[in-house]
């Protein structure tokens, strides 16, 4: 595993080999990520490594779009779902297409999209309108 | 785009409820984020790729969702199904029982060629065992059905169980394809449908292909 990265980690770790002043935006380490607008590497599970898509089978969107946090606050309100914007995803417009994925059932007009191995998730979502996935590429890991 | 796979195979886990057919596709750790959010929502179906002898197989995998309490599946349920695994629990005696009323369920409302596989979950309870695993394998023989007990808890014989199933699911359309299709001279290529879910090709297109 010492070979995948994670976005976030990514983007830290270049801030701190760098000059302070000398963020990185999306957009740059999205390059690292994007090749001829598809994902360069693997997509796989942060938590245990389950391979989720394979190289160059998703389209690299700059959407951006609110997904239920994975860990939510356990002294939030009732009922209330906490969620972050997130910005970048992968399109996924088959759902063959995914290596391994799990489903969850309808909230909205959406399905979330989980680690099939760990459950870990959501990692994306399914819109059940056009029948195409979304991964976002911070909850994921490259490979 | 090109297909990434050989084959697409729809199956589902079949059985009382209680039985641990939701452990056995879901993993449900007790880490926070599951308790939290994706637990409360529930899990519909899983896509799983596996490689059978070189072929890379996508396995499409249904939980029942609560239908079992109506101890019957509909039809629509079944629709498109190639895969069924019928689980009971080794510690309850009645989940056993009722194998014999879901399979005939499924000759009532599955397609007639469906490949079905039992098993026995929850073989880690050995104390409070009330079905042994003789009687496990005589209704297996009985209806010329594969079995294995399994832990969905331990993960024994889970993985070997969808490979089995897998298997047997793709063994039966190739003797299909054969027999509809005699075997290519040497050197040609062997014809495979596109699409396993789409409708298997009239034997009229399949004539034009050779």
């Amino acid at each position: 595993m010492k070979f995948c990265t994670h976005s976030k980690i990514f983007s830290i770790s270049l801030n701190m080999s760098e000059t302070e002043n000398n963020t990185t935006t999306p957009e740059d380490d999205q390059t690292e990520y994007v090749e001829d607008g598809k994902n360069k590497m693997t997509i796989k599970c942060q938590f245990c490594g389950s391979k989720i898509l394979e190289k160059k089978t998703a389209k690299y969107i700059p959407q951006k779009k609110e997904l239920p946090l994975m860990k939510q606050d356990v002294n939030r309100k009732e009922g209330e779902v906490q969620k972050e914007m997130l910005d970048g995803y992968y399109h996924v417009e088959n759902m063959y297409i995914f290596e391994n994925i799990g489903f969850t059932h309808q909230v909205e007009s959406y399905k979330y999209l989980i680690c099939a191995d760990c459950d870990a998730g959501p990692v994306g979502y399914y819109d059940l309108d056009t029948k195409h996935s979304y991964v976002a590429l911070s909850r994921v890991i490259h490979c | 785009m090109a297909k990434t796979y050989d084959y697409l195979f729809k199956l589902l886990l079949i059985g009382d409820s209680g039985v641990g057919k939701t452990s056995i596709l879901f993993r449900f750790s007790e880490d926070a984020f599951n308790i939290s959010f994706i637990s409360t929502i529930g899990i519909d179906f899983k896509i799983r790729t596996i490689d059978l002898d070189g072929k890379k197989v996508k396995l499409q995998i249904w939980d029942t969702a609560g239908q079992e309490r109506f101890r019957t599946i509909t039809t629509a349920y079944y629709r498109g199904s190639m895969g069924i695994m019928l689980v009971y629990d080794v510690t309850n005696e009645k989940s056993f029982e009722n194998i014999k009323n879901w399979i005939r369920n499924i000759e009532e409302n599955a397609s007639a060629d469906v490949e079905k596989m039992i098993l026995g979950n929850k073989c880690d309870l050995d104390a409070k065992r009330q079905v042994s695993k003789e009687r496990g394998e005589q209704l297996a023989v009985e209806y010329q059905i594969k079995f294995v007990e399994t832990s969905a808890k331990d993960s024994l014989n889970v993985e070997y169980a969808f490979y089995t199933l897998a298997r047997d699911i793709k063994a039966k359309m190739e003797k299909k394809q054969e027999a509809s299709n005699p075997p290519a001279r040497s050197g040609a290529h062997q014809i495979k449908p596109n699409d396993p879910m789409r409708k298997p090709t009239s034997w009229l297109s399949r004539c034009s292909l050779l």
